[in-house]
């Protein structure tokens, strides 16, 4: 448990330096569809499905489809 | 240019972007102090000042008015740039003075491309009559830019006159842009993009945008008047937007088309154009 | 007014020609209302090795945009699996029989080689909805709802959350919980904890190894993320989350095989006169009634002259001490103009949990014990390659296709006997196909 911590903390240490970022107008690459966290979207739910029934360990991306009789 | 105007360009360095807004804003300016009717020194003050003398005019005016003629022609009558005088008789404030038969009668006779005399370059008006490019003026000023932005730079730009625009071309990538027709029924403070177009090549022109009317006898008038009786035209839809390859060719279809009041989304149906109508 | 059906069209289109001078900027027009659904659909293959689970899979996911940033999210699929698991009992030297989950037949595993359960067919269909929205100016608000079922197993969930933007929207911040019942309902009812497994019987199965029929799982999870713009070409996000389940968390079907505690070789058994059933003693596996994870994800992105890499790192702890680590990375590489590939590997890696045994040793029962190798010392390994080709309407083909290999360990100390050095873990190569189509109406 305590590793999770300081991991996150290094995590978000990291993105809390002071004035990260980009202005809305500096954005033309970060708006393309392959840019986005969530592309991939339907690959990742396959891949999630399949992983969570032949391995011992689930999510942690996010939430959406869930539960089957398999692990 | 009667609304704010704007310029999107997608350019990588400041400096093309600054000199592609400048040439616009320099044509926008041109063309509004020439064609305005505002102004007390530009070529149409001098045309509505003539009481009936003969007017002779330069190239691109003489162009606009053969335009004019063109389209009174092409829509019986309907698109008149002379027909501006009536505003004299109505108020569209929302409130339900309406002029009486005699007043929109006094002011008929000065209505009418027909009457007027126009063999380019000179233009002779009868005493009292004003012209207006109010109609045509904002599209043909959009064109303009476009126009000069493909001698200027090879960026996608989109040029924006208060609702009527154009675009260069598509955005990188092949990508169209985005526009947002503005729903009319704006709900206090909360703007609303009704319908969005995904435009890559040509131009789009709305009419109808600020809904001015006056009521009578329980029924909204809107503010378009048809020129031939000076009356409101009856059912006209709230809002017409049409796409047509220039910015001109799309803003005189959405003029005709209101004009045809009810009939408008067949007006513009056998025209084969795209259209997105808004009615109340 | 009656409308003449001349058109002015051409007249128009000359006229505007002759007005602008030039041939007409833009002589072309392309406008089209923008499309409001963005449905994702694919179809998918997944084949183990040696005749195992294979598992044919239709599924597509459709967004619309209602405006205003308001978003309605459906996803729907269908699964048919079919194929056998490896049921938790060891290989042995002899051939073994075992009694089938709904206890009316036999089935048998030749000598030397890992059991599978036996061969089942099942379909799943899944429905999950979601709905987003802005909730005030920079927070967004969402909630969804998912249902799935199968012949022996229910799932219905409900999720909320809440996103919160700072810093002109360069870091944004969320928060959603989710809740989880399931009901499992398996052929042949529940087996009691570590309940022998008997001999077939035309009826229904004695009620020594059996309890209730169906049984509950219910699970909790927070999930808290942070996402953060580093720059005009990278993006990445941190999520913690942590779930909790509680209920009926043991596999059903699973068995340990029961060995003699010095030599490590499997307990022999007759089935009864006149019977079939199991040639060994095997014992249903038994796993606690709850379970605490806690997970930590990072990911980024980042683009470099329109190539762009994907980078995840998962980390996940929990109470049955399977620790996992995940490293996965895609790289999308444009071909073309409008094409794409994107190689993707993953590498997976967890030990395994406080209760895994290879085999159960005759005698004092432990208080749980799974030989499922999900839950084994096992690392995985996928690679894989995606194709991609943009239409000219804007939408997109693609294929892809994975391998995947999984190798499971026993480590000497859950060893007995004459397994050390004999272990075999039923570990193997999976591939995956898919083909999908991305369209916009």
């Amino acid at each position: 448990m305590r590793r999770i911590f300081a991991m996150a903390a290094a995590c978000i240490a990291l993105q809390g330096c002071a004035n990260l970022g980009v202005q809305p107008w500096e954005r033309e690459v970060l708006a393309r569809d392959d840019m986005q966290l969530d592309a991939n979207a339907l690959d990742t739910a396959f891949d999630d499905h399949i992983y969570f029934s032949k391995e011992g360990t689930s999510g942690g991306r996010g939430f959406g489809g869930g539960g089957c009789g398999c692990n | 240019m009667g609304g704010p105007c704007e310029v999107l360009a997608e350019v990588a360095e400041e400096p093309t972007a600054r000199k592609i807004v400048e040439a616009v804003a320099a044509c926008a300016w041109r063309i509004e102090d020439k064609f305005s009717r505002y102004r007390g020194d530009n070529i149409v003050a001098r045309i509505n000042a003539s009481a009936g003398a003969p007017v002779e005019v330069d190239e691109e005016t003489a162009n606009l008015l053969d335009f004019a003629a063109l389209m009174h022609r092409l829509s019986d009558g309907l698109f008149d740039i002379t027909s501006g005088v009536l505003r004299r008789a109505w108020t569209f404030d929302g409130g339900n003075r309406i002029p009486s038969r005699a007043d929109i009668d006094a002011l008929l006779p000065l209505v009418g491309w027909s009457k007027l005399t126009w063999e380019r370059p000179v233009l002779t008006l009868r005493p009292g009559m004003q012209i207006d490019f109010g109609g045509i003026g904002k599209e043909y000023a959009v064109d303009q830019a476009i126009t000069l932005l493909g001698q200027l730079d090879s960026a996608a730009v989109l040029v924006n006159f208060g609702g009527d625009l154009a675009v260069t071309r598509a955005r990188d990538g092949g990508r169209p842009w985005r526009v947002g027709i503005e729903s009319i029924d704006a709900k206090a403070g909360v703007l609303h993009a009704a319908r969005l177009v995904d435009l890559a090549a040509g131009a789009l022109a709305t009419s109808g945008g600020t809904y001015r009317f006056v009521e009578s006898r329980g029924v909204r008038l809107p503010h378009i008047l048809d020129p031939r009786d000076g009356r409101p035209v009856s059912d006209a839809p709230r809002s017409v937007t049409v796409a047509a390859p220039s910015c001109t060719n799309a803003g005189m279809l959405t003029t005709l088309a209101m004009l045809r009041g009810r009939d408008a989304e067949q007006f513009l149906q056998n025209e084969g154009v795209r259209h997105w109508v808004q009615r109340l | 007014m009656a409308d003449k059906d001349l058109r002015i069209g051409a007249a128009l289109a000359a006229a505007t020609c002759s007005l602008l001078g030039t041939a007409t900027p833009g002589a072309s027009i392309a406008a089209d209302a923008a499309a409001k659904w963005d449905i994702d659909s694919a179809f998918l293959y997944y084949g183990e090795s040696d005749d195992r689970v294979r598992d044919l899979s239709l599924s597509a996911h459709a967004t619309r945009d209602f405006g205003d940033e308001r978003t309605l999210g459906l996803e729907l699929s269908v699964d048919s699996l079919t194929g056998a698991s490896p049921s938790g009992a060891m290989a042995t030297g002899g051939p073994q029989t075992f009694t089938s989950p709904s206890g009316r037949d036999t089935y048998s595993t030749p000598a030397g080689e890992i059991p599978l359960d036996d061969t089942f067919l099942d379909t799943r269909f899944a429905l999950d909805g979601s709905w987003s929205q802005p909730f005030a100016r920079l927070y967004t608000v969402n909630a969804g709802l998912g249902f799935s079922s199968e012949y022996d197993y229910q799932h219905i969930g409900a999720n909320l959350g809440l996103t919160r933007d700072f810093n002109l929207r360069n870091t944004t911040l969320s928060a959603a919980l989710a809740y989880a019942q399931d009901t499992i309902k398996p052929v042949g009812g529940l087996p009691l904890p570590f309940a022998q497994m008997t001999d077939a019987v035309g009826e229904d199965q004695s009620p020594g190894s059996r309890g209730d029929s169906s049984d509950d799982k219910t699970v909790f999870d927070v999930l808290l993320g942070v996402s953060q713009v580093l720059g005009r070409n990278t993006v990445m996000r941190v999520n913690f989350s942590y779930s909790d389940s509680s209920g009926y968390l043991t596999d059903p079907y699973k068995i340990l095989s029961v060995v003699d505690p010095v030599t490590g070789d499997l307990i022999g058994r007759t089935p009864a006169p006149g019977a079939s059933g199991p040639t060994g003693v095997y014992r249903f596996e038994s796993r606690p009634d709850s379970r605490s994870k806690q997970a930590l994800y990072a990911e980024l992105r980042h683009d470099f002259s329109g190539k762009v890499l994907q980078l995840g790192y998962r980390y996940s702890t929990d109470d049955w001490d399977v620790d996992s680590h995940t490293l996965e990375s895609r790289l999308r590489l444009p071909f073309g103009g409008s094409s794409y590939f994107e190689p993707h590997v993953r590498y997976y890696q967890q030990t395994a949990a406080s209760f895994y045994r290879y085999s159960l040793a005759n005698g004092t029962l432990p208080e749980f014990a799974s030989a499922d190798a999900r839950l084994a010392d096992m690392s995985a390994f996928t690679v894989g390659l995606k194709y991609g080709h943009a239409t000219a309407g804007g939408n997109e083909w693609n294929a892809r296709l994975e391998f995947y290999r999984q190798t499971a360990k026993a480590p000497n100390e859950v060893l007995i006997g004459n397994q050390i050095g004999h272990t075999q873990m039923p570990d193997f190569d999976a591939v995956i196909l898919q083909f999908g189509y991305h369209f916009k109406l």
